[in-house]
């Protein structure tokens, strides 16, 4: 975690990269997919915590 | 392969606005909130026709030849299908770009799959299923074994090696989910392996009751067979109660067993890749940290919801069922909204870039599993009595 952002070296002749779908995800994706999985697994035991204690009643969910 | 060139992005850049002469990429430009609760809009009332198809086909086809297969088919059918239907609509009106955003099929299966956690007591395992725990974890490792080394005879990616090995070993679309979190596969590969899984489990769904009774196997065996069989836990259900009441509560067992071994599958696919597969030569180890990072987090919701729903039906006893009832209601919209995602991005173009190989793996995988699963259900379920 170092603060100091030394001047970026520009890379050496980048392809245009217009990635087509077919490449593996990229870290902002890996990023997005762990938020995703911890805000399911918040929102999954929310929901169960809620039904549990009567605030999502029986009958309620069709 | 891992091009990692670029530091992470995710510092909250407030002197960032010195301007930075290379341009960002962002991974999708921001689509409008609009479109996002338009696409939203979309596949709620998709899901919302799949549940009340679900719940009302078998009553119109009642008294009908067709009353059988009517009761048979189950939401991931109807979701799938109006998902497909709902694509060709929205690509026609040429908006389905603009609301692609709200199609969230990884988090709303991972939520589900959360929940699904509340319906594996731990305690009805733990006391009934002795024969079920010893088959599961010999079913699953046996056909993921096989499956992994076929996909690697055909020279499938591994990626997507590990979305077929995990789904047809363990449960299906739930098991790929999983699997595709732990080894970072792309969206394109687990549409297809949850096509692939929907359009075998169908014909199951008949066809193992029928020849359940063509073998003459025991209601008990029956249940062990296709518990260990069918890929998605609705179509288990279903082939169950074709089968009649105790091939079903085994059925259940077994197919809850074989859920609950999916966290430990997860596990071990996370740590392969991190370590093996995607390893660059000559790099340091990977430490734990990376693991971490890379272990899909809900199958920790999962457990904790597993591990809840135990305690609470302990302390609520017979009331707590129904209680436990609405948590499925949940999960089953959850997988519906799954579902209706899958059908709404499903494109033709990933299915033919992916050629036969792929159906091939999993057609022999499939019969692979029938033959294991009836020589182990036949070995440790012989003398069951429930």
């Amino acid at each position: 975690m170092s603060e100091e952002t030394p001047p970026r070296p520009v890379p050496p002749t980048t392809p245009t990269t217009t990635a087509p779908t077919t490449t593996a995800p990229t870290a902002a994706e890996s990023t997005l997919a762990i938020n995703e999985d911890w805000a399911a697994t918040i929102l999954g035991l929310v929901l169960l915590v809620l039904v549990l204690v009567g605030l999502i009643p029986t009958g309620l969910v069709p | 392969m891992t091009t990692d060139a670029t530091p992470k992005e995710t510092r909250t850049e407030a002197s960032a606005v010195t301007a930075d002469p290379t341009p960002s990429t962002p991974v999708r430009p921001g689509p409008a909130w609009g479109w996002i609760v338009l696409g939203l809009l979309v596949v709620l009332v998709l899901a919302g026709s799949t549940r009340y198809l679900e719940q009302n086909v078998p009553a119109f086809f009642a008294d009908t030849d067709l009353a059988e297969i009517a009761d048979a088919i189950e939401y991931p059918v109807y979701a799938i299908l109006l998902g497909l239907l709902g694509n060709v609509l929205v690509t026609l009106l040429g908006v389905r770009e603009r609301i692609a955003a709200a199609f969230r099929t990884e988090f709303f299966i991972k939520t589900g799959l959360v929940l699904l956690g509340a319906s594996i007591n731990l305690s009805v395992i733990a006391s009934a299923a002795g024969p079920a725990i010893a088959q599961a974890i010999l079913l699953i490792s046996g056909v993921f074994l096989f499956t992994w080394w076929l996909a690697g005879r055909l020279g499938l990616d591994e990626k997507l090696r590990a979305l077929l090995a995990a789904a047809v070993s363990i449960c299906g679309v739930s098991a790929a989910i999983a699997a595709a979190g732990a080894v970072r596969a792309r969206r394109e590969q687990l549409a297809y392996t949850a096509s692939l899984v929907i359009l075998f489990a169908l014909p199951s769904i008949f066809v193992l009751p029928w020849l359940a009774d063509v073998f003459g196997l025991s209601d008990a065996v029956a249940g062990a067979w296709i518990g260990g069989n069918i890929d998605t836990t609705a179509a288990v259900t279903a082939a169950g109660a074709l089968a009649g009441e105790e091939a079903l509560q085994i059925a259940s067992i077994v197919k809850v067993t074989q859920n609950a071994l999916m966290g430990v599958v997860a596990v071990a696919l996370t740590a392969y890749f991190t370590l093996r597969v995607e390893r660059q030569p000559g790099a340091t180890r990977p430490g734990l940290g990376e693991l971490w990072r890379r272990f899909p987090k809900f199958v920790l919701g999962f457990v904790a919801a597993s591990v809840i729903a135990t305690w609470y039906l302990d302390v609520a006893g017979a009331d707590g069922k129904e209680v436990i009832g609405v948590v499925n209601d949940l999960r089953v919209w959850f997988l519906i909204l799954a579902f209706v995602s899958i059908g709404l991005e499903f494109r033709v173009a990933s299915l033919r870039e992916a050629g036969w190989r792929p159906i091939a793996v999993f057609a022999s995988a499939t019969v692979f599993n029938l033959v294991l699963a009836l020589a182990l259900a036949s070995l440790l379920f012989r003398n069951f009595t429930g």
